[in-house]
């Protein structure tokens, strides 16, 4: 994307002033997206993102600039405007760039941006009608088909230079159910780190079928009482809670400033003895994976928490720095335009000891949360909360009705240490993680669990 | 390649395609900003980007397509690819063009002091020391950040419209973390404002007050309790919920103001404006992202919806004019119903402690968090974790958390019964400016112990 002796011009200039790490982030992103609405093909998103973040490091501080332009003088000076926030003299010079070739772990079939239109907004529809027709009660339905061709080169002082090629497809159907003037939702939204032959694997009409069935459900529901109770949560997005409960106060960028309530707890037991949880950037195809992350380190598989025991962070090279610990390849960004740190990529509670009927059975009276929606978590404090999506009331050992409005409120470190209960049936969902460093795609994940008691809001 | 010759280029290739209807909308925009944490400046960043977006009515429809590489081969790729993608829109929807003609309001140029990088080092640094020396309990982790963006916005199309505009601003935040026993508690603040006119010292001891004053983990009773929203958060529910106005939300049947333009949908207390040209905020716009002029607006007034806001499309379909509320949330994106400085007008209940006095009893609520989640603008269900005081004999006492307050907000409009003087908007987000006073409202369900 850039010739080698720029990018080592480039960097020479950034340390100019004393840096001791520099690094330039080149990226070229083709988006494209079809949007369906009233039945129609209403509008499409054709983007290309093009530009250059240039980061330096002195110690613990971090100077980043990014241009849109590619041309010379703006590449210089983008790095002049970074290196004349130290006052330094260099410390090192010479830059020798040497690529590597990461191994790609993620095989693509059909390259998205190849396929013709027409090809694409088949499959688009094909999950939109499925949703539309599902019964007479739906609406409105909306369908976004997204395709992400996302080419990175990273080059940095200490020699390395390496690209990669990220391709990632995603299918959103949001329908609509309405009856006596009250709408509810409902959505199902796949994704994978995968060109358009992920719909070989998922069928666009379950997608879309899925997502209206939730919408009726919802709006035959009647609203929650509010109460603390024991909740049973499903498996997929369901593993939305540890990713917000637990999965940020693990990542170094809160861990490395004492802002974490699981800093300095390695090797302590943080969470129930039946509590494995894993971050793993090296699945193949999955929606948070890469062959390396945004700072050049190879992905990897970290398991967090082995037997409710904190194992390991999420790490990446500046905060690492403020812990004393190397990079595991964690480190993360949306593209140029932003700095990186450390993120979750794929991130799970992994299969445990329970059979999932008797997680049902032991419920007397409680929650099932078959569908979880969104939720956020303050680090600091550890409280969070998150939306049910699809809730069930759980009366002696059975799931009965459904029911609208829940919310489960807590705090992480309570919650992990009340999930007694880990099913068997891992399976993962898909989310766009928001934080400093831009939005990312993350999967999360578990088995069925049950959390013994929790705050459920209501009305 | 320089915009201006990007800009030659894609007319020219636009019109060799033998396009007669077409528009290209640009922002460039240059932003530094500086933080400070454990005594030292901890990031800095520096920023210099630009993108373009091309769309053109081909066959009756409109097609997009942006970029932001500029140069010879993308200039011929947006145009091709903008006619391709509007071969494939089914909307029968009527698209536009918008006729120069409309009379744009001037704006009184706004004197701001652009800070250098430098400045904006020194303010963080200073801002994170006046944090420690507000209160002990400050805990090292606390951190402050200030920024300068300036944006420029330039709009050409094929009816002679050529219409720019620019506008800037610095912001200045900070979380400030305090520690009592193993427990820790934090406070955020978030201002915009011209650079020259921050005082960081009271920022820092508002900030730091309010990390003390937080300090405590009782929670509430669940029940049904009279609710007084700060002004921030009053503003943070108000822009959350913001789309129900929009006439695109309410024809597509994502808003149940559908068809409601002349009832009353609020308590006669609520009156709701978008200005444009607001004084008290950075974003002025005299043209929308159509080119339609723009202009100051009440979309409720006393309790009765005056107006949805509206695009060209979206007023075509109603048989009504545009408000000129036709925007993009960046430059690729396609154009939608957004306002501009959005707010609840003041009322006439005084402060907050005046309102604290009226009220009694109830909950003051100064923080509602995961509201992409706990809140659906399509439904106006809310649960929300919120965080805040207890009202006792009308004052504000205890410091509550880890509860939720839930309901619908198209109930709570017509709920609320107090509105303060207090007016204050929040920092610039991409979908508006948006602000609010105090506000109290009757009987709203709570989820605590």
């Amino acid at each position: 994307m850039l010739p080698k002796r720029l990018l080592e011009e480039v960097l020479q200039k950034a340390l100019s002033t004393g840096a001791d790490f520099a690094e330039v982030y080149v990226e070229r992103t083709k988006e494209n997206s079809i949007f369906m609405i009233d039945s129609k093909v209403d509008s499409i998103k054709d983007r290309l993102i093009s530009g250059v973040g240039i980061r330096i490091l002195k110690g613990t501080r971090c100077v980043t600039g990014s241009t849109s332009s590619m041309e010379r003088e703006a590449l210089i000076a983008c790095a002049g405007r970074v290196a004349d926030t130290l006052n330094g003299v260099p410390e090192r010079m010479s830059v020798h760039l040497t690529e590597r070739i990461f191994g790609d772990i993620h095989p693509i079939k059909i390259v998205p941006d190849s396929a013709s239109m027409q090809f694409k907004t088949d499959l688009l529809k094909e999950g939109y009608f499925a949703a539309k027709n599902y019964h007479q009660d739906i609406s409105q339905v909306t369908g976004t088909l997204l395709d992400v061709d996302h080419n990175i080169l990273i080059a940095n002082s200490d020699g390395l230079l390496a690209r990669d090629r990220q391709i990632r497809t995603r299918m959103m159907i949001e329908a609509i159910a309405s009856k006596n003037g009250e709408n509810q939702t409902g959505g199902c939204r796949p994704g994978r780190r995968m060109g358009l032959e992920m719909f070989e694997q998922i069928s666009p009409k379950d997608i879309g079928t899925e997502a209206a069935r939730q919408a009726i459900t919802i709006l035959n529901a009647d609203y929650i009482k509010a109460g603390n109770m024991p909740v049973a949560i499903e498996n997929g997005f369901g593993g939305v809670i540890f990713h917000e409960a637990c999965g940020h106060s693990l990542e170094a960028s809160c861990v490395s400033i004492g802002q974490s309530q699981f800093a300095g707890k390695l090797g302590q037991q943080i969470a129930n003895e039946k509590v494995t949880a894993i971050d793993d950037g090296t699945i193949p195809n999955a929606w948070g994976s890469f062959n390396f992350d945004d700072e050049g380190t190879p992905a990897q598989r970290k398991v967090l928490i082995e037997n409710g025991i904190l194992k390991n962070y999420m790490i990446d090279k500046l905060n690492g720095r403020r812990m004393g610990m190397e990079g595991n390849g964690s480190c993360r960004r949306q593209g140029y335009q932003w700095a990186p740190t450390s993120r979750m990529s794929n991130t799970y509670i992994d299969n445990g000891p329970d059979k999932n009927e008797d997680i049902i059975k032991s419920i007397e009276y409680g929650l099932y949360a078959k569908d979880m929606g969104g939720g956020s978590v303050n680090p600091t404090t550890g409280a969070f909360n998150f939306s049910v999506r699809e809730g069930y009331i759980i009366r002696n050992g059975e799931i009965c009705e459904a029911v609208r409005g829940a919310s489960l409120i807590g705090k992480g470190s309570e919650v992990i240490m009340d999930i007694d209960m880990v099913g068997q049936n891992l399976a993962t969902g898909q989310g766009m993680c928001g934080a400093s460093s831009g939005s990312v795609p993350a999967d999360v994940g578990q088995p069925l669990i049950r959390v013994s008691s929790i705050t459920v809001g209501g009305r | 390649m320089k915009y201006i010759d990007f800009k030659d280029s894609v007319i020219k290739h636009a019109l060799e395609k033998g396009l007669t209807e077409y528009e290209l909308y640009f922002t460039e925009s240059e932003d530094i900003s500086a933080s400070a944490m454990m005594h030292d400046l901890q990031e800095f960043t520096t920023s210099n980007d630009a993108g373009a977006c091309f769309r053109c009515i081909f066959e009756g429809k409109m097609g997009y397509a942006s970029t932001e590489l500029f140069n010879e081969e993308e200039a011929i790729r947006i145009v091709e690819a903008a006619m391709e993608n509007a071969a494939v829109i089914e909307s029968e929807d009527m698209v536009f063009i918008h006729e120069a003609g409309d009379i744009y309001q001037e704006l009184e140029p706004v004197k701001t002091t652009e800070p250098t990088g430098a400045q904006l080092v020194d303010l963080v640094r200073a801002f994170e020391e006046q944090l420690y020396v507000a209160d002990g309990r400050v805990i090292e982790g606390s951190q402050t950040m200030a920024g300068y963006g300036r944006t420029r916005i330039a709009l050409c199309n094929s009816k002679g419209l050529d219409l720019s505009c620019e506008y800037d601003f610095t912001m200045v935040g900070a979380e400030a973390v305090v520690k009592e026993g193993e427990e820790m508690f934090s406070s955020y603040c978030m201002k915009a404002d011209d650079f020259a006119k921050f005082n960081t010292k009271e920022l820092a001891d508002k900030v730091v007050a309010d990390a003390v004053a937080s300090i405590g983990k009782e929670s509430v009773a669940s029940g049904i309790y009279d609710i007084v929203l700060s002004k921030e958060m009053a503003a943070t529910l108000l822009a959350t919920f913001s789309n129900i106005f929009s006439a695109d939300a309410a024809q597509r049947g994502l808003s149940l103001l559908a068809g409601k333009e002349g009832t009353e949908i609020a308590n006669e207390l609520v009156t709701i404006v978008d200005d444009p040209f607001c004084k008290e905020t950075f974003l002025r716009m005299s043209f929308d992202g159509e080119g339609v002029a723009t202009y100051s607006k009440h979309v409720v007034e006393k309790g009765k919806l005056v107006t949805l806001l509206h695009n060209l499309a979206t007023a075509h379909k109603a048989g009504v004019v545009s408000t000129g509320n036709g925007r993009k949330a960046s430059y690729a994106g396609s154009v939608s119903v957004m306002p501009y400085n959005f707010y609840l007008a003041k009322g006439g209940a005084g402060t907050c402690e005046d309102i604290f006095k009226e009220t009694g009893k109830g909950i003051y609520v100064t923080s509602l968090n995961g509201l992409h989640a706990g809140a659906d603008a399509v439904t106006g269900d809310f649960s929300i974790a919120s965080e805040g005081f207890r009202i006792e004999d009308g004052k504000k006492s205890h410091a509550i958390k880890n509860f939720t307050i839930s309901g619908n907000f198209y109930e709570l409009l017509n709920k609320i019964a107090l509105v303060g003087d207090d007016l204050e908007f929040l920092t610039p987000r991409a979908s508006g400016c948006f602000g609010a006073p105090t506000i109290m409202i009757k009987q709203i369900s709570v989820a605590g112990k």
